[in-house]
């Protein structure tokens, strides 16, 4: 019977949440059938379970209810202000009495005649008989209008009811704790079963335990994925109370607030749920009270007269985000600012320095109460401090952004915290972290050089898929240091961020992958932003998950609006913008030079072997072009490697060899013209020390040409079977690239079969401008310049001759 | 209070008590897993079965700086486990000495305990084993920086 009863209890409670918003809704919308159907089923429902539990106060109370949303859903009634007040106040009584059944207390005796008198006082087309019926207990004048509505509706009702089977499953109720005992201990065995991995791995293929090892982690992981979606409540039911604060609060105030919900659909850990119902509720009481104007001060303002709430639930990633906003007053900068100097948050010459966004979100802070008079709704010593410390504990995070007179928008990031994510560990530094799988794009192993990999001032930049995109190197994240070679011979993670942006990981070396049991972290460690919790290795080695989407708004990689309008950043930005940046290097004079970074297309570097400085100017091939080169030191190198700074204005490319390339930097001191070198544009000051400009003009003029072509010289040649295996290894081996017949290269130098030349000829067809002609017959007839085609020497003597030929050809034009 | 079971432990060369309510038990410390850009009283984590504890470094807690000073004290191999806020710690201590009761009421001291050791001590306790500083956990698990705000925000 004990079980009963608090089965009872519990349902009521439950049905009470979710018809408190069906309520207002129907309120709103009279004609709204389903929504009176919900509230019809509750109260029918409480007053069936009274007749079998024995309370006949509640039997009353949810008969006289019952009895006024019937002649309603019958159409005897129309549903007015004042019939939902009255429902709603049988309602509240209702769960008071649930909760004093609950805690085995009696409940005060009377006033309930007079809300049961409420409900029914404008009801005017009602029989007469229906409140005597109510006191006397009696069913059947009740059920009769019920009955007959029921009988006359079918058809009309047949949607709605069909859609309740749909949604009716067979539920069991159970205790919270069981349902974490049930998930930690799925979790332990993730963890045993990795270990196993681990051990079974060391003991090397072994088919007969396999098998049902492969078993066995299906079944856990089928295990594993129903356990998650146990504790994955759908946030509607946190927002089916919030109608009915809104409808409340607003009428205590004297306000009209609209409330626009959107994503109750969104499932959250039923924990996580809990955890957000006070901050949410407590932002919601603070948008009614202080964010939304008195109706007429809307009016004044030309705004609507009723204020307008939107709260929304977004899932991106591994995140919720929800967002609250109203389309009141907005916040006041200078009155935030002048309580936070009064309290000692911050000091006047600091609020000279500080961003609207950030004296905004000064209201987050400990001790920081904006409210001048303490009132009923908000205000109850609880501050918003105390919202974000809420939120804070279980790793989620709040902002706030707002524009005077339209409006304030508090967003809110909560963790899913799904326990067990599938997740990648990486070494860095002789450290090992872990990164959420759901992240990670893409794994990139790679040279530096292959990868492009530049440094743009502090940023990095890799060429992935021919897009540059920004490079982070972990072990500098994490003031780690980083090492040479790493730099060099990089792992990459590419990590595409719930925004859609991308950016890459710089790591020494992937570890592993496998599926993570992640615990939360002490809030000391959680401040750094770097973690979001920690995770224990298949061999017992703890390591930390590093926080993504917090490491990339960190380093402004995330191009959400909300991120990029917050933090110090966002001045040093516009600098960045404003001024040129230069790159600064020391030239084999010695002296420290600077070239405006827009020329440097990448800096390269060449071994000193492969430049040549025979001719007049030395020249270096990079990437199959032939550069000219300037910079050199007379004397001859004595390092192996040069590094190269490869300029370019659009059409020519020079390379510009540099002992040392130091930093991109920002030309920010004044620029003095330096008439007598003709090479420089001016000198100016870089962190104290004189530099020289490079004129960049004078330099193209002087050095600049275009690139020229090193390939290797091409030969056409003819069709068929032996010009394919036997001339064209020959050919080949001699330094030439092979064309196919028919392309028309007029530097390549063909060889044809003087039949197919003399027809060629005689028809007029297009022929490459040297050809080299070749006879079947070892004899040459008199007069005739052509080769045999098994004359090896003579063959490989004229391809040279012509190559020789070209080339003078291409340097004379 | 009086009757109260303790955990008598040195931290930085001083004998300092914990409740025994708040210790739920004495571990072997294995390997720590360091965390960059942690706070530097925080040492690490280390793995308890599946549960991964933060590691509390408790001398630079206390606000006593590493090298000279820091190494004049040996570092017990065990570790006191306490939980706080649902979070598990587990704390680095000179040596874990006993368990004793306490004799009476933690109380003050003419002049106070300094300023590093005020910011966590509840009072002077004593106990079976002789007089020992009553240490407040939640105040040594916020670390030095708590104390440094409150001055700032006192000045």
């Amino acid at each position: 019977m004990d079980d009963l009863l608090a089965d009872f209890i519990a349902e009521t409670r439950e049905m009470l949440e979710a018809s408190g918003g069906e309520l207002v809704a129907w309120e709103a919308d009279p004609a709204d059938r389903a929504r009176l159907d919900t509230i019809f089923r509750f109260v029918h429902t409480v007053k069936g379970n009274c007749g079998f539990f024995d309370f006949p106060r509640l039997a009353s109370l949810s008969h006289a209810a019952e009895d006024a949303l019937a002649d309603c859903r019958a159409g005897r009634r129309e549903p007015d202000q004042q019939l939902v007040t009255a429902v709603l106040a049988i309602i509240d009584r209702i769960a008071l009495m649930i909760d004093a059944i609950e805690a085995g207390d009696e409940f005060p005796e009377g006033g309930d005649e007079s809300l049961i008198a409420a409900v029914d006082a404008s009801h005017e087309t009602a029989p007469s008989g229906s409140l005597t019926g109510v006191k006397e207990g009696s069913n059947p004048p009740l059920h009769a209008p019920a009955d007959a509505m029921l009988g006359t509706g079918e058809e009309q009702a047949a949607p709605y009811r069909r859609a309740d089977a749909a949604a009716a499953q067979r539920t069991i109720r159970l205790p919270v704790e069981l349902l974490d005992r049930v998930m930690s201990g799925v979790s332990d065995m993730v963890l045993a079963r990795n270990d196993l991995a681990h051990r079974l791995r060391q003991a090397g293929n072994q088919p007969t335990i396999d098998g049902p090892f492969e078993r066995l982690t299906t079944i856990l992981s089928d295990v594993r994925d129903a356990i998650t979606r146990m504790r994955m409540q759908r946030i509607e039911t946190l927002f089916g109370a919030l109608p009915r604060l809104v409808r409340d609060l607003s009428a205590e105030l004297g306000k009209q607030v609209m409330v626009d919900l959107d994503g109750g659909d969104v499932e959250l850990d039923r924990e996580m749920i809990e955890t957000i119902r006070d901050p949410l509720t407590h932002l919601i009481r603070n948008a009614v009270d202080h964010g939304i104007e008195q109706p007429s001060a809307r009016l004044a303002h030309g705004k609507r007269e009723i204020g307008l709430l939107a709260i929304a639930a977004r899932q991106s990633g591994n995140t919720i985000s929800i967002a609250i906003s109203d389309d009141g007053r907005g916040l006041d900068e200078d009155r935030i600012a002048a309580k936070a100097i009064a309290t000692g948050l911050i000091t006047a010459s600091e609020r000279q320095t500080m961003s609207r966004d950030k004296i905004l979100n000064l209201i987050f802070e400990p001790g920081f109460s904006t409210a001048e008079t303490v009132s009923n709704v908000s205000g109850r010593g609880v501050g918003l401090d105390v919202v974000r410390q809420n939120l804070e504990k279980v790793g989620g995070s709040i902002k706030v952004t707002s524009v005077p007179g339209q409006g304030t928008l508090f967003s809110l990031q909560i963790p899913l915290t799904l326990s067990i994510i599938a997740g990648l560990t990486v070494d860095v530094g002789g450290h090992r972290f872990a990164i959420p799988q759901s992240y990670v794009e893409e794994i990139v192993q790679a040279s530096a050089r292959a990868l492009d990999f530049t440094r743009m001032g502090e940023t990095a930049l890799v060429t992935f898929r021919g897009n540059r995109v920004p490079c982070l190197m972990l072990g500098e994240v994490l003031g780690l240091g980083t090492c040479e070679i790493a730099a060099r011979e990089p792992t990459l993670v590419m990590l595409r961020l719930a925004s859609g942006d991308l950016f890459a990981l710089a790591v020494e070396g992937i570890h592993n992958h496998g599926d993570l049991v992640v615990k939360p972290l002490a809030p000391a460690v959680m401040r750094s932003g770097l973690y979001a919790g920690s995770t224990l290795l298949d061999d017992g080695q703890p390591v930390l998950l590093l926080d993504v989407a917090n490491i990339a708004s960190q380093h402004n990689l995330m191009s959400d609006t909300r991120v990029r309008a917050i933090g110090p950043m966002e001045g040093e930005a516009v600098v960045t913008a404003d001024a040129p940046r230069a790159m600064l290097f020391t030239d084999f004079a010695g002296r420290r030079s600077a070239v405006r970074l827009e020329l440097v297309q990448r800096i390269e570097t060449a071994p000193a072997s492969a430049i040549d400085r025979s001719a007049a100017r030395p020249r270096v091939v990079i990437d199959g072009l032939i550069l000219p080169l300037i910079g050199l030191p007379e004397e001859a190198l004595t390092i192996a490697r040069v590094r190269l700074l490869r300029l370019s204005d659009g059409a020519c490319e020079l390379l510009y060899a540099v002992r040392e390339v130091e930093d991109a930097v920002e030309l920010k001191d004044a620029l003095h013209p330096v008439p007598e070198d003709p090479l420089a544009e001016a000198m100016t000051l870089i962190g104290g020390q004189p530099v020289t400009l490079i004129d960049a003009h004078a330099l193209f003029a002087l050095h600049g040409e275009p690139p020229l072509a090193a390939a290797r010289p091409r030969c056409v040649l003819p069709d068929g079977e032996w010009a394919r295996t036997i001339l064209a290894p020959l050919v080949a081996s001699a330094g030439y690239d092979i064309l196919p017949e028919g392309t028309n290269d007029p530097a390549a130098i063909g060889i044809v079969f003087d039949d197919v030349f003399e027809v060629a000829e005689a028809l007029g067809r297009a022929l490459p401008a040297r050809v080299i002609r070749l006879r079947d017959q070892p004899d040459a007839p008199p007069g005739c310049e052509t080769i045999y085609r098994y004359d090896r020497e003579g063959l490989l003597a004229a391809l040279s001759e012509a190559n020789r030929a070209a080339r003078v050809e291409g340097e004379a034009a | 209070m009086t009757g109260d079971l303790l955990v008598i432990a040195q931290i930085a060369g001083r004998r300092c008590a914990l409740s025994a309510l708040d210790v739920k038990s004495v571990i072997e410390i294995g390997t720590i897993t360091p965390i960059p850009r942690a706070p530097v009283w925080i040492a690490g984590i280390t793995a308890l079965r599946s549960q991964a504890l933060t590691v509390i470094d408790c001398r630079r807690a206390l606000g006593f700086g590493g090298g000279s000073d820091g190494t004049d004290w040996a570092t017990d191999h065990r570790a006191a486990v306490v939980t706080d806020g649902g979070h598990s710690y587990a704390l680095m201590v000179d040596s874990i000495e006993d368990i004793t009761t306490a004799a009476d009421e933690a109380g003050q001291v003419p002049g106070g305990f300094g300023p590093e050791w005020s910011r966590v001590a509840t009072g002077m306790v004593e106990t079976m084993a002789g007089p020992a500083l009553m240490l407040d956990l939640a105040a040594l698990l916020a670390g030095p920086e708590a104390a440094r705000h409150e001055i700032e925000a006192a000045v």
